[in-house]
């Protein structure tokens, strides 16, 4: 009697603990949301909600100081959309190639050589686009300046890519194959087969995919700032691609570590990242619920036919009236006529001619999307290998940056990175301990997971907001080293949870139900079953954490870097020097430091592909073991 | 399916000899015994120099522990405020708001000019205050309708932390917005950067970051340069400050003397300021 | 009776491995031919040749000729193909689409575009395959809402759609309750009026329950093949007494 008392106080005890870190972890986005918002009220009482949401001019140092954000918002907006015009058809066209066309062997290749460029810090691709995307544009179009709107969305589109192409792959890759059986079966050519079925099949996995690629365009800092040229005006006329625009995002990684805090212009940020907190919020929810009505078997719009090419009728005529505004006359008759053509010719084309031609566009699609990857890289690498020396690896920098090694930034990154993840493991694992194992379908466990897929999505700068405003002001510490671990382990505490509990889900029931069947606690199956089995999936969550944050610089901008500091420290309250913002300021702030540019990104993109590739080689060994 | 203990003894190993590395690079240095750090921060301008005269202190000091980080001059007067550094820089006057409520003590360092520049192979070369004050309002839109090609102009300054920015809308634009097209950019280097990229471009920086890659206007035939600063003919100037909270104690106090002193004042002449003691 | 369809010295293998050796089998026009035999001896690899679902897995290559009306399908189009002879897979696999675009399915991918005539087309292969009445009214909801039985008929109501000449059947009843069996034995015996159905199955009193024709494999090879009743109440080979009398397999 008295062991099965003991015993129960033990597993109640260990049950809470998981609780409670599910709720730490739930509650710390309620808790960001909630610091930001009520910070951000003064400047709601300045200028009323209306006011602020609506007014075009964003002007907070000016004479007159103006905090209107209609125009960050449109602009962010606009950035996105034009991400998305990118990243969409191309992602989705790789991902019917690596799902559909390609042999093992080139999937086996391809796959993981996409989710690479997911790997690429964020300033590295802002760098690159600095460098070569906007001198580019500038040369070939002929324009002032590449610095726009274009050049934003063209980076914004490549970074929203891996996103798109692996989550689409992965949910046209589950679609039964009899459904694939059917079709031929009728009759039906492999195109129409999976343009007609496989697609629409996969359509909650597209959609899920394209709305996370989207929440990562809208919550971008680095890249977009060093590339759209900032200037906080709408377009006139609206589709001016080539006119400079400034993102919300922009806006707080430009103006916060600036602000006097405590003014109207501090409150009116603390308002532009409520908003955008909000905004990623609203779109996580409707993510949510558009993947929802899918996998139920609904379609999301049913309509009926007639409606529908009524629908597309006024489509058409709106689309020819825009571009009869935007073009003028001529070109959009020239246009006309050339879509009217295509489609005509698509009628009388055989269904074999039709396969051929589309996968002609996949195959080109693809090997488009390798190559932007191919060529990012090997413009870092090529220029930067010159760069690197022992010196430049074990030495502090000197003049600016320009002489000496970065030596002091590759350990504060690898300081930084390992505080974090030592903050976060405990509270990810805890936490998707807590919801795979022992909650039930209740109001809590939805509470708890809302609030992680709201973490998830929430954007890095808002993290580095916050760590600023608490941490850094509120609570004294200062720049220091701390604040900016606990901004990157909240980063990337939602990867864990969802990694780990992903890896939870894989062991089989079979296991705990045996362990549990021989009288073995919860706790002792855990210990002894369950965690074992799922530590590699644990471990690659892990280690895509760590690749994360060493590449990230939104969160610790604020909160934990200097550009030069001479010394290795322990202390805790130290700042320090990191990979990605010595990138960042060498290639905004140094003239003549294009040869250090290159080397600080070879050597940051180094560190984080190795650690992504490790993650990647233990998930394949883990899987081959599975089959 | 557990990590088998190959695959744990490769992942032991790699670990041991990157420990090993950070061990053996580290010990090329690390901070000793009773050492001292600051940190500074603010303007973009006065950070090369700033940043020059610190690491000639810490040759010289080997325990000194000098950290610089910019942000611009609005960074600089609330990290001193805030206490988030030791010492900030500002390229500007510190302004009413900053001053209230709190016991700064300015240190006024160097003297330094603000240059308009434009693109190496830009036709016009001289430019009234007048002028300036147009393009920068938009109300010039052309390099044609100031004697040079037909391109359109592309204004770059600087973001609203800036010093630089804040003079140069004092002292230029009499205190009235710029246009809203101009691209605003976080530090001088940035700026000339994009100036030096940019043929249609004109911009504004310290005097310091004028070399090779952009072109100087001369002000109504006033160049921009040091002795201009000096003898004042060069009215586009402002001095250098760094303050600090209170009264300077320990390192800052005796960085802030080094600055000060002949050796300091030399240096700072040598990277293009107007020193101020000399 | 013509055969509409016959294969001749047919052996197929996936890559070393061989698994059909010298098939022989004509099937008659209009009539329904089981084949049967014990799990692995190749039948519905047999059928899959049929309408070329065997080109779907790599390495698998086949010798021999298939005929069908006279031309060896081995070489033409087997898109072209399938639209002639059509098939009903073991697990029904309707589309994740409405009752109504499932059957539309077949005739729109052949270029079918107007409304009227897929109307009439889905409203006559319901009946065919004795679904309309009890689908009529929702024709625009989700296939998937169906019951198992349903969805096989479905499944046949799409076949039919295409207006094909023969019918492969692998095994279509093998995931299906009792009642819901009979209902597509029925219409199996309903069909051959029409159509010329070949039906691969483990259940060897729905062979003898519904088919003219039976064909007897083991081990790849075609032991026996003739009428129905011949074939249940006098084998003429001892293997296809055994399997019959339930001595193995």
């Amino acid at each position: 009697m008295n062991t099965h008392l003991k015993s129960g106080w033990k597993e109640t005890g260990i049950k809470s603990v998981w609780l409670a870190t599910a709720l730490i972890a739930a509650s710390v986005v309620v808790f960001i949301l909630g610091y930001l918002v009520l910070t951000s009220i003064p400047i709601f009482f300045e200028t009323g909600v209306s006011g602020f949401l609506f007014n075009s001019v964003w002007n907070p140092t000016g004479v007159v100081p103006s905090y209107g954000i209609a125009a960050l918002l449109i602009d962010t907006l606009l950035v996105t959309f034009g991400a998305m015009i990118f990243a969409v058809p191309l992602g989705i066209i790789c991902a019917v190639f690596l799902a559909y066309l390609a042999p093992q062997k080139v999937r086996d290749i391809v796959k993981p050589a996409i989710e690479l460029l997911a790997g690429i810090p964020s300033v590295v691709y802002g760098f690159f686009g600095m460098v070569v995307l906007c001198s580019l544009l500038q040369n070939v179009l002929d324009i002032p300046s590449g610095f726009s709107w274009l050049a934003a969305s063209i980076l914004l589109g490549i970074m929203a890519l891996p996103t798109i192409v692996s989550v689409s792959e992965d949910a046209l890759y589950v679609v039964p194959k009899d459904y694939t059986e059917a079709s031929l079966g009728l009759g039906a050519t492999k195109w129409q087969t999976i343009s007609r079925v496989l697609i629409p099949a996969a359509a909650s996995g597209i959609s899920a995919a394209v709305i996370l690629g989207m929440g990562r365009a809208i919550g971008e800092t680095m890249a977009v700032m060093m590339v759209a040229g900032n200037a906080a005006v709408i377009p006139s006329p609206i589709w001016d691609v080539l006119s400079p625009v400034r993102t919300l995002t922009a806006t707080l990684g430009i103006e916060l570590a600036e602000v006097a805090s405590g003014s109207m212009h501090y409150y009116a940020l603390f308002g532009v990242a409520a908003v955008l907190l909000l905004i990623t919020l609203v779109i996580n929810l409707i993510s949510v619920r558009i993947t929802k009505k899918i996998q139920s078997g609904g379609s999301v719009f049913s309509i009926p036919a007639q409606i529908k090419k009524i629908l597309m009728l006024c489509g058409m005529i709106f689309a020819v009236c825009i571009l009869m505004y935007a073009l003028g006359i001529i070109p959009t008759l020239i246009l006309t006529v050339i879509v009217f053509g295509l489609f005509f010719l698509r009628r009388i084309m055989s269904h074999k001619s039709i396969e051929r031609t589309a996968f002609g566009i996949i195959y080109a699609g693809t090997f488009l999307v390798i190559g932007i990857l191919f060529v990012i890289l090997a413009n870092i690498f090529i220029n930067g290998i010159p760069a690197i020396s022992w010196e430049f690896l074990t030495t502090a920098p000197r003049n600016m940056g320009l002489e000496g090694g970065i030596y002091p930034a590759i350990i504060g990154t690898l300081q930084l990175v390992g505080g974090a993840i030592l903050l976060a493991l405990p509270i990810g694992i805890g936490s998707a301990i807590y919801l795979h194992e022992y909650s039930r379908n209740n109001l809590l466990t939805r509470l708890l997971r809302t609030g992680n897929d709201l973490l998830a999505g929430t954007p890095s700068v808002v993290f580095g907001v916050f760590g600023f405003a608490f941490l850094v002001i509120f609570l004294g510490w200062g720049v220091c080293m701390l604040a900016g671990m606990i901004c990157l382990a909240l980063m990337v505490l939602p990867t864990i949870i969802k990694t780990t509990e992903e890896a939870l889900r894989s062991v089989p029931n079979s296991l705990r139900e045996a362990s549990l069947g021989l009288g073995a606690t919860k706790w002792q199956t855990l210990k002894k079953v369950v965690l074992p089995s799922a530590a590699p999936g644990i471990l690659t969550g892990t280690i895509l954490s760590i690749g994360r944050a060493a590449g990230e610089t939104a969160p610790i901008m604020f909160t934990a870097v200097v550009f030069s500091k001479r010394f290795i420290s322990m202390d805790l309250f130290d700042p320090v020097m990191a990979l990605p913002f010595h990138l960042y300021v060498l290639s905004t702030s140094v003239p003549g430091s294009e040869t250090q540019q290159y080397g600080t990104a070879v050597v940051l993109i180094c560190l984080v592909m190795a650690i992504y590739l490790v993650a990647i080689v233990i998930r394949k060994r883990f899987q081959k073991r599975l089959l | 399916m557990v990590m088998n203990r190959k695959t744990m003894s490769i992942v032991g190993v790699a670990a041991v000899i990157f420990a090993v590395f950070l061990v053996f690079a580290s010990g090329c240095v690390s901070q000793g015994e009773d050492a001292e750090t600051i940190t500074l921060a603010g303007s973009t301008t006065v950070l090369p120099v700033a940043q020059t005269v610190a690491e000639i202190y810490m040759d010289q000091h080997a325990t000194a522990d000098i950290q610089i980080s910019g942000g611009g001059s609005g960074v600089g007067a609330t990290a001193a405020k805030e206490g988030t550094a030791n010492i900030g820089m500002l390229s500007r006057e510190l302004k009413d708001s900053e001053k209230e409520g709190s016991n700064l003590k300015e240190f006024v360092i160097a003297k330094d000019g603000i240059a308009l520049i434009a693109y190496p192979t830009n036709t016009v070369s001289d430019l009234t205050l007048a002028q300036i004050k147009d393009i920068y309002q938009g109300k010039i839109t052309n390099w044609k309708e100031l004697g040079g090609a037909d391109m359109k102009i592309v204004l770059i300054g600087r973001d609203s932390a800036s010093g630089t920015r804040s003079f140069f809308t004092e002292y230029v634009l009499d205190k009235e917005d710029a246009a809203s097209t101009m691209q605003e950019y976080s530090s001088n280097g940035a700026v000339q950067q994009a100036v030096a990229q940019t043929p249609g471009a004109i911009g504004y920086v310290s005097l310091e970051f004028v070399d090779d890659s952009v072109k100087a206007f001369t002000l109504s035939g006033i160049a921009p340069t040091v002795e201009n600063v000096i003898n004042n003919t060069y009215g586009l100037n402002r001095p250098l400050l760094m303050i600090t909270n209170g009264e300077p104690t320990g390192l800052a106090k005796k960085f802030l003397d080094f600055i000060l002193s002949d050796e300091g004042q030399n240096i700072i002449a040598e990277n293009g300021f107007v020193p101020v003691n000399v | 009776m013509t055969s509409i369809l016959s294969t001749k010295n047919l052996n197929l293998s996936y890559g070393s491995k061989q698994v059909l050796y010298d098939i022989d089998l004509p099937f008659e026009e209009k009539s329904v031919t089981a084949l049967i035999g014990p799990s692995g001896c190749g039948k519905s690899t047999l059928l899959r040749c049929m309408n070329r679902m065997n080109d779907l897995i790599p390495d698998c290559k086949i010798t021999g000729d298939i005929l069908y009306r006279g031309e060896n399908i081995t070489k033409s189009d087997p898109v072209l193909l399938r639209r002639k002879i059509g098939m009903v897979f073991q697990r029904p696999n309707p589309f994740p689409k409405s009752i109504y675009d499932n059957i539309a399915y077949g005739p729109r991918a052949h270029g079918t575009k107007d409304v009227k005539i897929l109307d009439d087309i889905v409203e006559n292969s319901l009946k065919g395959a004795v679904l309309w009445d009890e689908v009529k009214d929702r024709l625009h909801e989700s296939a998937l809402g169906l019951s198992g039985g349903q969805q096989q008929r479905l499944c046949i109501a799409r076949t039919l759609a295409v207006n094909p000449d023969v019918i492969l059947m692998d095994e279509p009843c093998s995931a299906l309750d009792p009642i819901a069996t009979t209902k597509i034995e029925q219409l199996i015996l309903d069909l051959k009026k029409n159509y010329t159905v070949i039906i691969v199955t483990h259940n060897m009193q729905q062979a003898a329950r519904i088919s003219d024709i039976t064909g007897f494999m083991y081990l790849g090879k075609l032991i026996e093949t003739g009428k129905t009743e011949l074939i249940f109440s006098n084998p003429q080979e001892e293997l296809t007494e055994r399997y019959i009398t339930g001595r193995f397999g």
